[in-house]
């Protein structure tokens, strides 16, 4: 008797009934040999969509017991008694069974199989092992490893938009490895990361932006080779997440990489060669437009002044500078700041093994530039995965991975605490004189005395500095080196009894270096330079041990039962070093000649988690479901006996179309599955920044040469966790014979004892101004809706759609200190762009409220809090005020107290569409996303339109000149920065920011196989793509997605001074040995 | 044989078990009891004599945060008034000060709040941390420390009340001060205090003054101590400001006579700190900062020093976005070729800019807080006022031709209590130049501030009646403390 036991934890090989009976079946056969042939059946079967050929697929001939497996060239012969013709069915795991009529056997019989995805009967990926979908009653989603590998993305992470119903990703900008915004089931936390846990392999590994500079980027997550993803899972709802208990309540990512497959060793080539333009770029003023405008600024100044008749008031400021060759000197600075990237990514993989041992060996090489130039990104790495079967009762598993990347950028004020800053990139882009020259005319930079850039023959003077020399002058790197990896062992105790032992280790050092050259024209030549050297170590460890049980009594009831241990050590450790003062301006790096030596951006610090999970599920005739997960947790974090929180989460399903009841009636004919789930749980939210939180702290530092101690934090004795309750109820569905698959599912999330940054006075004196405290409630509730179609499935052409959407509202009910609104601040807190606010969503747009242009004066009008029009003219006359009613009295300045809530910065819908059209051996593949019902504050809008000597978009033609004349842009005053929002947020450059997007379209060609053969390839794919391809929206900023505070919750939706998104052509071939 | 391999099986199954549960029933408790190997706790600091030495310096440590005397307050309030032109209309360089033109919401106006309050804090922490501590240090060190925070709290009230609320002189102090925050905050209760009036701010402010003279040491061990931490002399300084400003001249002088006992020129401390003018003004800015005339400094080094736009060397000097207003007091017939003070100030470009904090990378001049010089013209302010207009030459005088020996002070200028009273204002503006005095000389004698510009940026006057004549109170406050 063959005994085959399949156990709910074993990812790769829980089966469908069908498909256990295919394996005995198999095995049978294979054991049993050939029976009485009389006809001779030949044939090759390949996957429809790679063309790989199938090793292993099971071909029956129909209505009989015979039966043959494909082999590793996909090949099989099988020999039948029946006569022609006849049926075969062919199938395998993970692909829908195919059914071929054989008239004759002169020719060989070519099957394809198509992958069967999402669908009921796929497996899902939960917390520590695997269901089937068709028993799983939480919310989940699968994207497949093969979407993300031929996206030109830095990261996984990033090629996830539009994939999966429930899941927001949106790129804040345009810079090389910038962590997408992340968001499952909307923003889940106000002081904590809302970034979702991303468990690679099962070792839960850092996320977010780890390089320790504002110029340079690092996404951990990068240093994942794309291409060795086999699936990500995406798990939603409480019932999902809470085997992870305290850290789930931003749903959970679960990331699994390739492994080898039994049978010859298969070699794979990917690759791709990529060019990226910068996108949306503003239409800027030219020289003479720049005077002219400028100049009017001037006068208008002089004139408000009351010093018309006044000659020591100059009329004009600006004027011409011309070349050698008596050109006027018209400068376009984005052909200095941006250019065209080329990016290239390679990938080779072997695979294969044998019955017990199997492997899977990989090498990538990534070289990615972006549009900013100089901007560059470059990962190596490799991977082994190998899994043994020592015994029949022990299977050991291991894997490694080890990978270096490089990140490098210039300053672009596109990170978050970096959109003011002189030197960004970004601005210096749309604002430097477009009349003055980088270079004189000896070929030198042009530069001021203080090291900023000439102004030429403007009598304004300069803060912007010269980008090329900035550029040359500097440099930003952030490097990983990065180990990671893991080795663990299943024992099977008994013939329902399994236990699994793991260890996984997580060592991730990166060095951030930045460099300011001592010499003019740099930023860093007031210190006579610096650099600055952080080394930082992430070494995480993670310790599980599960015992798994699983059995079917009476043919019926399925149980299955997990119990577990986890433990979990973080350690951070950064020092650095920053030097500064050269000793000679020869010097570039630390180890060269510096006076000065200050530490920079110490830290260290330790985090522990343990935790007891266990999870029982039970289904009857797999109609009936039923699952409870429970997790203690324990928190080094959290305060002193609240470390330990207990969460956990019920679900159930009822596969109506199984019932006798359902099958007979007329909605059973449409649908050939109908299931309905529904969930409830709790989890928790414990990932605070701060590592001891709970405590008062002291730290120390220098007063001269004198030592220092002074409090540094004040902590909260009570901290605890944060939690969610979330309920979660859905419909799946296929109907018309699985052409249509539907899955419709509502959420409500309520999360409470919120951990808020709880602002303090400042009159307090407490450090940050701000204590952590439990503090707060908010809830994310919505609708999400997935359809996946087959629309046409002819032979040699078919088409198959996947729409998903998600509705969702965000709204804060709860907030410290008797619900005082919390401000987010852009990089200074002149810039108090958003308002946390009760009764509205996390992070809504904030400022003050401008009801248009005063068309009398061209005055700015402003609203006040008593709803009172003010306006405002940066200058007036002696005696006069700068803030009057529209009568001329003078009115109270507008301040924060008169700012009003603008707009939710969230969006409200979103989702994608995935149309996939293969016509014999080519595949269009279009990917759209969406997003809308929000606001978007366009800061940078306040950048064009500033009116000192920056130079502004062409849009400012339309400024007020003359009475009577209706425009919403100001009289242009020189130096005014209030009434077109650079000093602080106003109405008027808060803009909607519903988009389409063609996020990614792609176009491939499998070379036939005849072809391949002669070449001795198996396989081999070319294709190209367009990503970023067009955005259709009425937002006029670079983008609607942008955010130029990055992942963070409470300031989302913020577009100023920052990179747009560029737009990349890509070539690619995937090659098969 | 099937019945041997049962038995392992079975054996197996129990010894996995026991593996797993011992694992699980071992407990890693300890593992989540995390603490700090960089901080202290609140419970750990007030244990030894060093530590608490430490609160002491991190106290002055915060009064020298950027936005404070770690210079950006000076260069505030030097540029709100009359003798600076700015060129770079940058607002994170102060281009708002200079205009007069914050919101509620600029950058400096709630840097500075926080940063004064973060000092009175710290000041808090060690007055409340000391009362309740006992056996660690003696009593009388103790004493010491409570009257050196208490100076440092009532410096910080000062810069704050002179700032944010209307002068004192206005109304005899009647209007809305500050929150008078005089117990240590660690916790989140305590938002909202409401504002005490400006009188009762400054009656703190000279109470603490009164207990620091009381108990802090005559002089310490070094010039360096000295120069950077509150002895009695300073407590007696900074009370002849606070006195002037609040226009209580008679006080000034009582006040000023201890530490300028004499009624003619040299004038000198005779106790501890033997405070006295230097024979030449330079060597204070850049070659020695411990000389006895500076009473309290800012100390910085190499490893304790600012850069960049939190630097004003870098504002005024390397970066050059503020010159010398022609019309301002530069063109002062006052102000001689000779005068040594001359020499701190840069002619480039056909434009002066200020030298006094010349130390660049690192940024490591010493901020002077209060000086002898000040003392002095304080003294001779309140002398004239109290029509004693002899000694308030003899003390003018001594000041300038400090600087400029041979010059001899035109007749008008000194014959009536008007035109000498403008001439102290003027000899202040020379001497004090930098150092932070002109917008608060302005208000306290509710003048006008004048307007001033160029050719490419101008500001306007700001009347007395104005808002902007004051720093509006900050967003982060109002938002926070709803009992203002």
């Amino acid at each position: 008797m063959i005994n085959i036991f399949f156990r709910v934890g074993d990812r790769l090989t829980f089966p469908t009934g069908r498909t256990i009976l295919s394996i005995i079946a198999l095995l049978l056969f294979t054991s049993s040999g050939f029976i009485n042939a009389q006809t001779l059946i030949k044939g090759h079967v390949v996957d429809e969509r790679t063309k790989e050929p199938i090793i292993g697929a099971i071909v029956l001939i129909k209505s009989t017991t015979t039966g043959v497996s494909t082999d590793v060239k996909g090949e099989f012969e099988i020999k039948a008694s029946k006569k022609l013709p006849l049926t075969l069915s062919v199938s395998l795991v993970g692909y829908r069974t195919q059914e071929i009529d054989v008239y004759d056997t002169e020719e060989p019989v070519y099957v394809t199989l198509s992958e069967d995805l999402n669908r009921l009967n796929e497996v899902v990926v939960v917390g520590y092992g695997t269901q089937s979908k068709k028993v799983f009653s939480g919310a989940a989603a699968r994207v497949n490893g093969d979407v993300i590998k031929e996206l030109p993305v830095q990261s996984f992470d990033q090629a996830l938009s539009g994939r999966a119903a429930g899941v927001s990703i949106s790129q804040p900008n345009g810079l090389l490895n910038n962590p997408p915004v992340i968001r499952i089931r909307g923003v889940n936390s106000i002081s904590l990361s809302s970034y979702p846990l991303v468990v690679i392999d099962g070792i839960p590994v850092s996320t977010g932006n780890i390089s320790t500079t504002t110029d340079v980027p690092n996404n951990p997550l990068a240093d994942i080779n794309p291409s060795d993803i086999e699936s990500i899972d995406v798990l939603k709802d409480a019932a999902s997440t809470s085997i992870y208990g305290s850290r789930a309540a931003a749903g959970v990512l679960l990331i699994t990489t390739k492994r080898g497959k039994s049978g010859k060793a298969k070699a794979n080539y990917e690759g791709w060669i990529g060019i990226t333009n910068a996108t949306r770029l503003p239409k800027l003023l030219n020289a003479q437009q720049y005077m002219d405008i400028k100049n009017e600024a001037v006068l208008n100044s002089k004139i408000l002044s009351g010093n018309a008749n006044n000659d020591n008031v100059s009329s004009q400021l600006f004027f011409p500078s011309y070349n050698a060759d008596g050109s006027l000197v018209d400068t376009k600075w984005y052909d200095y700041i941006y250019r065209t990237a080329v990016s290239h990514n390679h990938a080779l993989t072997l695979s294969g093994g044998t019955e017990k041992t199997s492997y899977y060996f990989s090498a990538n090489y990534s070289n990615q530039e972006g549009f900013l130039v100089n901007n560059d990104f470059q990962r190596k790495g490799i991977r082994f995965n190998i899994d043994h079967e020592v015994t029949k009762w022990l299977k050991i598993k291991g894997n490694g991975s080890y990978n270096t990347s490089h990140n490098q950028a210039y300053s672009s004020g596109s990170l978050q605490g970096s959109s003011q800053f002189l030197i960004g990139a970004a601005r210096m882009a749309i604002s430097l004189p477009s009349n003055i020259s980088p270079y004189n005319e000896d070929g030198s930079y042009n530069l001021s005395s203080t090291g900023q850039i000439g102004m030429g023959n403007n009598k304004a003077s300069s803060t912007l500095y010269n980008p090329l020399a900035l550029f040359e002058y500097s440099r930003s790197t952030s490097d990983n080196d990065r180990f990671l990896g893991g080795l663990s062992a299943n024992v099977k105790l008994s013939k329902h009894l399994e236990f699994n032992t793991s260890y996984a280790i997580d060592r991730l050092k990166t060095e951030t270096i930045s460099f300011l050259s001592s010499k003019l024209g740099s930023s860093g030549y007031s210190n006579g330079g610096s650099v600055t050297n952080v080394s930082a170590l992430r070494n995480n460890e993670t310790f599980t041990n599960t015992l798994n049980y699983d059995q079917v009594f009476n043919n019926r009831h399925h149980v299955s039962a997990l119990l577990g241990t986890d433990l979990q050590k973080n350690k951070v450790n950064i020092w650095g070093v920053s030097a500064s003062k050269a000793s000679d301006e020869f010097f570039e790096n630390y180890q060269g000649g510096w006076s000065n030596y200050t530490a920079s951006n110490n830290s260290l610090g330790e985090r522990s988690f343990f935790s007891y999970f266990s999870r029982l599920s039970y289904d009857l005739d797999a109609k009936y479901l039923f699952t409870v997960n429970l997790r203690r947790d324990g928190n080094s974090a959290l305060a002193v006996g609240h470390k330990y929180g207990d969460f956990g989460g019920v679900s159930a399903g009822w596969v109506l179309s199984q019932e006798k009841f359902f099958k007979k009636s007329a909605l059973g004919r449409i649908f050939d599955e109908l299931k309905l789930n529904a969930s409830w749980g709790r989890v928790g939210n414990g990932n605070l920044t701060n590592n001891y939180g709970s405590y008062d702290l002291f730290s120390s530092s220098l007063y001269g040469t004198a030592s220092t101690w002074a409090l540094s934090q004040s902590g909260n004795p009570d901290l605890s966790w944060e939690t969610s309750d979330q309920t979660n109820i859905g419909i799946n569905a296929e109907l018309l014979k699985k052409r249509l698959s539907v899955e419709l599912a509502y959420f409500n999330n309520n999360v409470n004892g919120l951990i808020l940054d709880t602002p303090q006075s400042p009159s307090k004196g407490i450090p940050g101004n701000s204590i952590l405290t439990n503090i707060g409630s908010m809830y994310n509730r919505g609708i999400e809706l997935t359809l996946n179609a087959s629309l046409v499935q002819k032979k040699e052409f078919s088409w198959d759609v996947s729409f998903n959407f998600t509705g969702i509202k965000n709204k804060v009910t709860q907030l410290a200190g008797d619900n005082a609104d919390i401000i987010g601040y852009t990089h200074t807190s002149a810039n108090a762009n958003n308002v946390t606010r009760v009764g509205y969503s996390v992070g809504s747009l904030y400022g003050a409220k401008t009801a248009g242009v005063n068309p009398e004066n061209g005055r700015r009008i402003f609203v006040n809090a008593k709803g009172e029009k003010v306006q405002y003219s940066s200058v007036v006359a002696p005696g006069e005020s700068n803030w009057t009613y529209l009568d001329g009295t003078t009115a109270p300045a507008i301040g924060v107290s008169d700012y009003y809530l603008i707009g939710s910065a969230l969006p409200k819908w979103y989702g994608g569409l995935v149309s996939n059209l293969k016509y014999k051996n080519w595949d269009l593949t279009l990917n759209f996303t969406y997003a809308g019902g929000n606001y978007v504050m366009n800061g940078t809008k306040a950048t064009l339109r500033e009116q000192t000597f920056y130079n502004n978009y062409t849009g400012i033609l339309d400024r007020w000149t003359t009475p009577g004349q209706v425009t919403d842009i100001p009289r242009l005053v020189y130096n005014d920065i209030i009434s077109n929002g650079t000093s602080f947020p106003i109405s008027a450059n808060a803009e909607k920011a519903d988009f389409l997007r063609l996020q990614n379209v792609l176009l491939a060609y499998r070379i036939p196989a005849n072809l391949l053969s002669r070449l001795n390839l198996s396989s081999a794919r070319i294709y190209a793509q367009v990503s970023n391809a067009f955005l259709l929206t009425k937002y006029s900023g670079t983008d609607p997605e942008s955010s130029v505070n990055g992942n963070s919750n409470t300031t989302p939706g913020i577009e100023r001074n920052s990179l747009g998104q560029g737009r990349t052509f890509t070539l690619g071939i995937n090659l098969g040995f | 044989m099937i019945r041997i391999i049962n038995k392992i099986k079975n054996i197996s199954v129990i010894l996995g078990l026991a593996y797993f549960f011992s694992f699980t029933l071992s407990g890693c408790d300890s593992e989540l009891n995390t603490e700090s190997e960089t901080s202290l706790s609140a419970g750990e600091i007030f244990q030894t004599q060093t530590r608490i030495e430490g609160l002491v310096n991190g106290m002055y440590k915060a009064l020298k945060g950027a936005s404070m005397y770690g210079g950006r307050i000076h260069l505030y309030l030097d540029v709100r008034g009359e003798d600076f032109i700015n060129v770079t209309g940058n607002s994170y360089t102060a281009y708002e000060s200079w205009t007069n033109s914050y919101t509620s919401g600029s950058n400096d106006i709630n840097n500075t709040w926080q940063q004064a309050y973060a000092a009175i804090n710290n000041a808090n922490i060690i007055i409340d941390g000391l009362a309740k501590s006992s056996g660690v240090i003696s009593d009388e060190v103790k004493t010491q420390y409570v009257a050196e925070a208490k100076f440092v709290r009532a410096l910080s009230y000062y810069t704050l009340v002179t700032i944010y609320a209307r002068p004192y002189t206005e109304n005899n102090g009647a209007s809305k001060g500050l929150p008078l925050r005089l117990q240590a905050e660690t916790t989140s209760a305590n938002n909202d205090l409401a504002r005490s009036t400006v009188k009762e701010v400054y009656k703190q402010i000279l109470e603490d003054l009164d207990f620091a003279e009381a108990n802090l040491p005559d002089s310490y061990s070094s010039s360096a101590l000295n120069t950077t931490r509150a002895h009695k002399s300073t407590a007696i300084a900074l009370k002849t400001r606070v006195y002037l400003n609040k226009g209580d001249f008679q006080n000034v002088i009582t006040e000023a006579k201890k530490i300028v006992p004499q009624t003619e020129a040299p004038f000198s401390t005779t106790t501890g700190v033997k405070h006295a003018l230097q024979s030449d003004i330079t060597t204070l800015f850049g070659s020695n900062f411990l000389t006895i005339e500076s009473i309290l400094s800012m100390p910085s080094t190499a490893s304790d020093s600012y850069s960049g736009q939190s630097a004003i060397a870098y504002v005024y000097y390397s970066n050059k976005e503020y010159y010398l207003n022609p019309s301002g007091i530069l063109g002062s017939s006052l102000w001689g070729t000779n005068d040594a003070r001359r020499n701190l100030i840069e002619l480039k470009s056909g434009k002066y800019y200020l030298k006094k904090y010349a130390k660049v990378s690192p940024y490591i001049d010493y901020i002077p807080v209060i000086r002898y010089s000040e003392v002095l013209l304080n003294y001779a302010e309140a002398a004239l006022r109290t029509n004693n207009n002899a000694l308030a030459i003899k003390l003018l005088e001594a000041v300038h031709h400090r600087s400029d020996a041979g010059f001899v002070f035109p007749a008008n200028s000194e014959n009536t209590s008007t035109a000498l009273l403008e001439t102290i204002r003027l000899e202040r503006r020379i001497e004090l130049l930098g150092e932070g005095f002109r917008s608060n000389d302005l208000l306290r004698d509710l003048l006008t501030i004048p307007a001033k510009g160029s050719s490419s940026l101008q500001a306007a006057q700001v009347l007395p009646s104005a808002e902007n004549y004051i720093f509006p109170l900050p967003d982060s406050e109002t938002n926070t403390n709803k009992a203002l």
